[in-house]
């Protein structure tokens, strides 16, 4: 121990806000460089790299042998002149809404009831079973329920129902029910972070309010909903984007039939690349999903960068 | 008040029970005498022959083993490297250690279909393809980000004196990680580990992509397999298949359930 090496010490110390923003030299410099290379490596070499392949790939007509040739924006037409192709981006755009409206909405009105309540977590722990099942237990259950004389169709008998809709052979109907199987494996997460949210919220204002008179619904829109708001920033965020790429309870349920009318925009990019081998029309679905996918993660993005994080 | 609180939210989590509750009724039912048109009633209790049956008739014992493997290394790899990013960038303060924690991260915002052909491509070249290593690889990779995100921003939440107090005992970086800045994660670590563990136990896409034999193929994939190849009599075999399936990450979770909220918590989201 010298004292040059207890001055460099105090150098590391992280920068004070008021410091010009040019940190001092960090005598790790390449110790901390050996340390985040294995991560960006990794990330780099599998994700990044196969990432500008699709995009290349995507002005390209492949099948997969031979090399690539070149087109132009010839994919890009051609998906979008494609009927299959906009009941997809319906069907997408139907999943972003619905698993928006539905399971937030529920995990956030379970998150209320439960909240300050004794056994609080026993309570919840129902709605949290489903979410650790993969998409495609969650299709296998909810398949065998919906299909036509299924679980469901047997209730509906009991109570008089003879005749009831083909859940999963008409559009947009198979759509909204997957929604509503999806939801049931959502819920649990979105009250689980909404009840952190709640529990994070400081005691005062909520006394304030109390003492003010304001209960129910008043104490809900008026202090709870606006202290939630981060939160829910970041819920509405996680659901846009695992809505936007939905595949898995779609592929066990209807694998995007009848034909192709409960198709998702994740499902037709697999479909065009890895059943019909059209690799250059695969990749730009790929990338058309990406572009919406990253417009729709800036509202989210923006709440983990914001400037109070700290970073 | 309370008490209609209450009402509802058992009224509510019992009818959230009922699809699990069909689930494990008619996967305990036996295959020969199994009908659809009695989903409601449980009749006999032949679950682990069902469970049996499917493990040797879709190849998906093998795919145990290999998802168990995927399952608990890739995470395992993943927590250690986005560690040390998150460990770089705050502990060491890395030059333009920013820009490349918005690389890592920048990782996890894409569709997971945006490398799914490029990969097949690539492990077809280097006979990566239907392998376990490729698996593990591709796995990891995919971990990362969020790992890196977590660690990052838990490490911001650990004083830097107890950084300089290691310098001055003379401790090297790579013991002031392992020593001291592991251990204080350790809740943390945990928590990613097991988020990242049951995201790769229930992966179907990346094993419809980059594999094929059974004993490489994840076990979700293999279910997805088995549900549209069987029908009618064996549809209890398969619903058993799916309780197998489901239940290492129900049971993880419902373990962890106190200590995941609190680990997310001190993720800060």
């Amino acid at each position: 121990m010298t004292t040059t090496e207890t001055r460099t010490a105090a150098d590391v110390r992280s920068p004070h806000p008021t410091t010009p923003s040019h940190p001092p030299k960090s005598p790790y410099e390449w110790s901390a460089r050996g340390f985040v290379a294995p991560g960006v490596i990794l990330v780099a070499v599998l994700l990044y790299l196969p990432l500008l392949w699709t995009v290349y790939l995507s002005f390209t007509r492949y099948n997969g042998l031979g090399s690539p040739e070149w087109v132009g924006l010839e994919n890009y037409v051609e998906m979008f002149a494609d009927a299959g192709f906009l009941t997809s981006a319906a069907n997408t755009l139907l999943w972003v809404i619905g698993t928006l409206v539905v399971p937030v909405g529920i995990g956030l009105g379970i998150a209320l009831l439960t909240w300050n309540l004794a056994g609080g977590i026993w309570l919840r722990l129902p709605f949290l079973i489903p979410y650790a099942l993969s998409g495609i237990g969650v299709g296998v259950i909810w398949s065998f329920i919906l299909s036509s004389g299924g679980a469901l169709d047997q209730a509906l008998a009991v109570v008089g129902i003879t005749d009831p809709p083909r859940w999963l052979l008409d559009a947009p109907l198979n759509t909204v029910v997957m929604i509503f199987a999806s939801a049931w494996q959502g819920v649990g997460v979105n009250a689980l972070l909404f009840t952190i949210g709640l529990q994070s919220i400081p005691k005062e204002p909520l006394e304030a309010a109390r003492i003010d008179g304001a209960g129910g619904f008043r104490l809900f829109g008026s202090v709870l909903w606006p202290m939630l708001r981060p939160l829910t920033a970041v819920v509405v965020g996680l659901s846009i984007v695992a809505s936007l790429k939905t595949f898995d309870i779609v592929w066990a349920m209807t694998k995007g039939g009848p034909g192709t009318v409960s198709e998702t925009l994740a499902l037709t990019m697999y479909k065009e690349t890895f059943v019909n081998s059209d690799y250059g029309l695969g990749s730009a679905v790929a990338v058309f999903l990406t572009v919406v996918t990253l417009l729709a993660s800036v509202l989210y993005l923006r709440q983990q960068l914001s400037p109070k994080r700290e970073f | 008040m309370k008490s209609i609180r209450y009402a509802v939210l058992v009224v509510l989590g019992l009818f959230w029970l009922l699809p699990a509750y069909l689930l494990v009724v008619n996967a305990a039912k036996n295959p020969m005498t199994f009908t659809t048109k009695t989903s409601w009633a449980p009749t006999d209790f032949h679950l682990f022959e069902n469970i049996a049956d499917a493990m040797a008739l879709s190849g998906l014992g093998d795919s145990v083993i290999a998802t168990l493997i995927y399952a608990v290394v890739s995470p395992l790899i993943a927590v250690m490297v986005g560690a040390a990013a998150g460990f770089a960038i705050v502990a060491l303060n890395l030059k333009h250690g920013f820009l490349w924690f918005v690389v890592i991260f920048g990782g996890t915002v894409f569709p997971l279909q945006m490398v799914l052909l490029p990969l097949f491509d690539a492990y077809s070249r280097v006979g990566a393809y239907d392998t376990r290593f490729g698996m593990v690889i591709v796995y990891t990779a995919i971990s990362i980000p969020f790992s890196a995100f977590v660690m990052r921003n838990f490490f911001t939440g650990v004083a830097h004196s107890v950084f300089e107090a290691a310098v001055l005992d003379g401790a090297t970086t790579w013991r002031i990680f392992v020593r001291l800045y592991l251990p204080i994660a350790s809740s943390a670590l945990v928590a990613i580990f097991i988020l990242q563990a049951t995201f790769v136990w229930n992966d179907l896409l990346l094993g419809l992509t980059l594999s094929q034999s059974d004993n490489v193929r994840p076990i979700v994939t293999t279910l997805a397999g088995m549900q549209s190849t069987y029908g009618g009599a064996q549809l209890s075999t398969v619903l058993a298949a799916a309780v197998l399936v489901s239940l290492p990450t129900v049971v993880l979770f419902l373990c962890t359930q106190r200590f995941f909220a609190k680990g997310l918590a001190l993720g800060q989201y």
